[in-house]
């Protein structure tokens, strides 16, 4: 009797699907993957200068070259010495076109009550900045 | 008269055996690139970031990010403080340490729209204290 040698079957691992799976892999890390940009309005703090230190110059500016912005604890803007009244966006612009119309390095004193909320200084900080002013002082009462 | 040769038309083939090499290599980018953000106990999610328009790009690179909740508790470098009087200088201390290590430091605020400006007055007076003076307030995008 013929005895038939066994054909010894060749060892592969099939590979032509690995691209497909590489590329779901890659389709998943695309759709989960969210860059942590960061963005936002960037200020630039004035030195800290102790409190009868001989750096402290008190200056007195008139208002052709600082705007008070006072905020109060509603949100209300006061203009220098105006009384506080609600502002829109628009509006605030305008006035600060106004502003720098009478002098092009007016410094912008935004005062902010302690009870009023961050959005409140920010939505006049950010109008400042539409208006690329750099002299922006930010303080509280 | 000579004998003209018709011409065999070539199969076109791409070949694809390169096709997962440059695959894994994407993949490989994206997993090393890929940071999961873990969800923290204090956290001010950017629904909650007041909204602007005159917003600008900052370089991660120097930048070291402050969260300030509602209720006024701070986070920075996940530990969570509160300014309640002049001693508390937790968030000037740890500036001052970030600030020797990379001199170009910049403060990432993020914080909740709502949270009252006192704290924010208290903490940038801390960061004046730590000479920490480059900060960026973390808005979103408005929409027009």
């Amino acid at each position: 009797m013929k005895i038939g040698r066994k054909r010894k079957a060749k060892a592969e691992i099939p590979t032509s699907s690995m691209s497909d799976i590489a590329f779901l892999l890659i389709v998943f890390f695309m759709a989960t993957t969210k860059f942590d940009v960061k963005e936002g309005i960037r200020i630039v703090l004035p030195q800290a200068t102790a409190e009868g230190s001989e750096q402290v110059q008190s200056l007195t500016l008139t208002e052709n070259e600082m705007t008070r912005l006072q905020i109060t604890e509603d949100g209300r803007l006061a203009v220098n010495k105006d009384a506080p009244r609600d502002y829109e966006s628009g509006e605030l612009d305008v006035l600060i076109q106004q502003k720098l119309k009478l002098n092009q390095q007016m410094i912008f004193k935004v005062i902010t009550d302690r009870d009023a909320t961050y959005n409140d200084m920010i939505r006049v900080v950010d109008r400042l900045k539409a208006a690329d002013i750099e002299k922006i002082s930010l303080s509280t009462n | 008269m000579a004998n003209i040769k018709k011409e065999k038309n070539r199969d076109a083939f791409i070949p694809t055996s390169s096709m997962s090499d440059i695959a894994f290599l994407l993949l490989l980018f994206f997993m090393v690139s890929t940071v999961f953000v873990q969800e923290k106990k204090f956290w001010v999610e950017r629904e909650r970031w007041p909204l602007a328009e005159s917003i600008e790009r900052v370089p991660r690179n120097h930048t070291t990010t402050i969260y300030v909740m509602r209720d006024e508790t701070i986070l920075i470098d996940d530990i969570p403080t509160r300014i309640e009087s002049s001693e508390d200088v937790f968030v000037s201390t740890t500036l001052i340490r970030k600030k020797e290590e990379d001199p170009e430091l910049v403060v990432c605020f993020r914080t909740d729209r709502e949270t009252k400006y006192g704290v924010m007055s208290d903490v940038m007076r801390q960061l004046q204290d730590a000479q920490t003076l480059v900060v960026t307030f973390e808005t979103q995008k408005r929409a027009d």
